[in-house]
């Protein structure tokens, strides 16, 4: 049997009285595109703030990602970025979505996350993935075909650490096969907001038979995380913007030639050879329409085991009254309709 | 000669915020453990607006490339403030130059493609077989060339490689007049004392002096003197001290009055 991780067992999810779903903000990239130019400076200042409007209004997560040598500055390195929004905050936790692991040498990735975690009372999530692009791996001097291995024995010394009381691990994946092994390892998974609700509900299952495979009891399993394009608005011209801002956001991965392959039943979408289908589907995953709708959209990811949202709002084009605004009215009308349940 | 502070582990933001306000030019982070270095020098710059962030890395532990990436971001969080003492560790001088050669090159506004003695980036593997022959670090930093200076056993060898200055620990005579040449000691808090040592820097040709205080100084009393007397005694050759010897002027009336 593998065993719950020390920050799991001291902190179990499902207790009385505790809310029943968290919300956090994602994916801060920190990217200056050609279609939003800034500043570098100025986006590590704006995530500074959002952070701390964030804290005012009661969320809970604060989401990084991380690509390496894209001309728009895409966040390399989350733990600096994360150490400056835990500088300036005193609750809002900070999650990395996802760090690329097998690029790290993990004794000294532990080293800084765990000083991380001290520095700011335990709010550093760390969330790993694998990567997949080949100028990321040979730009760090690693060879794509050792990722798994180098993975693997991340992992072993992250889940060390987790054990001794550091920082709790989340994994990033889409397939089967990475999913269940994030369940048999016992990591939650923080799913793209690209897959559609049906392809979370078949690798939730997925992640569940491996938690239960190593021998785990179900009723200890920890709530899921999934990124959500969402935009609560009953106006129309307000939704269509907002559909088109998650459009251009997916634009940038299409030039990082991301892929989201298939799985079962659910078909790949190729970002980089078939962009404009894989961008129109993605659009679709969006949840906009009034309070109710949203809560009700939401309610189906908490029913297959998702309890944190990270609302996936850092999108390319959207001006920052609307982000700030945005960030506001889900918090005001959305929020607390999806914390009125407590766990059994 | 202008003085900084060496900030103590975890008092990072406490100790840099005092030291911005008493006027010094900047801040030494992460001399007390060299793997979390970066994490301290991100403290120190969130706390604070102005002072430069000097920040004690140690080659040798991580990828350049890496290293170079998590500069740069700190450099953008405190927008343009950063400085990188590199220690140059275990490694050897030829070593400890190719790795700040890459981390120079990985930090200026071109793209990078290195062949040198420690490292190629990029690396070139066979299974990378979409990687292109150059990279380019991104984001790039604020400002336009983040500062080296050096430190450690294979600093004066990479010194007359490439030109860099090395933080000074002891009084000696300099060798750079018009450049900037960094040092670093400790002060006692006692006044007269430590208003003749940074004098004795001063007058030894250095530019830029850190300050390493007391273990268990008061940290209020201790910046008041470093601010009041040690400051200005080595902004101005000849200054004179009834400036500093005079009474404090008065408080607006209330400041202060709970």
């Amino acid at each position: 049997m593998v065993a719950v991780s020390a920050f799991r067992q001291r902190t179990p999810v499902l207790l009385t009285g505790e809310v029943s779903m968290r919300f956090g903000v994602g994916l801060f990239s920190l990217q200056c595109t050609a279609m939003q130019p800034a500043h570098w400076a100025g986006a590590y200042r704006d995530m500074r703030e959002y952070a701390t409007l964030m804290e005012e209004l009661g969320y809970d997560e604060l989401w990084l990602s991380e690509h390496h040598f894209f001309y728009d500055g895409y966040c390399p390195a989350l733990l600096p970025a994360a150490a400056s929004v835990l500088s300036v905050t005193e609750r809002l936790r900070v999650g990395t979505g996802m760090l690329l692991l097998p690029m790290q040498d993990p004794q000294r990735l532990d080293a800084v996350a765990r000083d991380l975690a001290t520095r700011s009372g335990g709010r550093l999530d760390l969330g790993v993935g694998m990567g997949y692009r080949d100028i990321e791996f040979d730009g760090h001097g690693v060879s794509r075909k050792d990722r798994l291995p180098r993975m693997v024995r991340g992992l072993e010394v992250l889940e060390a650490s987790e054990a001794a009381g550091g920082p709790p691990l989340w994994m990033g994946a889409q397939l089967i096969d990475p999913v269940k092994r994030a369940g048999l390892r016992g990591h939650p998974i923080l799913f793209s907001a690209a897959l559609p609700l049906e392809r979370c509900r078949t690798l939730a299952k997925v992640w569940e038979s491996g938690w239960v495979e190593a021998g785990r009891p179900l009723a200890s399993k920890p709530p899921l995380g999934a990124l959500r394009n969402i935009w609560l608005t009953e106006d129309p011209k307000e939704r269509e913007a907002a559909r088109d801002w998650v459009r251009a956001s997916y634009v940038q991965y299409a030039g990082l030639g991301w892929t989201l392959p298939a799985v079962g039943e659910h078909e790949q979408a190729d970002f980089a050879m078939e962009t404009d289908k894989a961008i129109a589907d993605t659009v679709e995953t969006t949840i906009t329409g009034s309070a109710e709708e949203c809560v009700r959209r939401l309610r189906e990811f908490e029913a297959i085991g998702i309890g944190h949202i990270a609302f996936r709002l850092m999108l390319d084009g959207a001006p920052r009254r609307a982000l700030e605004s945005q960030i506001r009215r889900l918090a005001r009308e959305l929020m607390p309709h999806l914390r009125d349940r407590v766990a059994a | 000669m202008r003085l900084g502070l060496a900030l103590a582990e975890f008092r990072e933001a406490e100790m840099a915020r005092l030291a911005q306000a008493h006027g010094l030019f900047g801040v030494l982070a992460g001399s007390g453990n060299p793997l979390t270095a970066i994490n301290a020098a991100v403290y120190a710059s969130t706390a604070t607006e102005f002072v430069r962030v000097v920040t004690h890395v140690r080659l040798g532990l991580v990828h350049p490339v890496t290293m170079a990436e998590e500069l740069s971001v700190l450099d953008n969080v405190n927008n343009g403030r950063t400085i990188v003492l590199a220690d140059t560790g275990d490694l050897d001088p030829a070593s400890a130059a190719d790795e700040i050669a890459v981390l120079r090159e990985a930090l200026s506004s071109r793209p990078i493609q290195h062949d040198g003695p420690r490292w190629k980036v990029p690396a070139g593997l066979p299974a990378n077989t979409t990687a292109p022959p150059s990279i380019s670090v991104t984001p790039k930093p604020a400002q336009l060339e983040i500062p080296f200076w050096l430190t450690g056993s294979a600093a004066r060898d990479v010194h007359e490689a490439a030109g860099l200055p090395v933080l000074a620990r002891e009084t000696r005579p300099i060798d750079r007049p018009k450049l900037v040449e960094p040092g670093l000691t400790a002060i006692t808090g006692n006044m007269k004392a430590d208003r003749d040592h940074v004098t004795q820097w001063a007058a030894a040709g250095v530019s830029h002096l850190m300050l390493e205080l007391p273990v268990d100084a008061d940290l209020a009393e201790i910046m008041t003197m470093v601010s009041r007397y040690l400051a200005p005694e080595v902004l101005m050759p000849h200054f004179p001290r009834v400036m500093s010897d005079s009474r404090i002027p008065l408080p607006w009336p209330g400041d202060g009055v709970t």
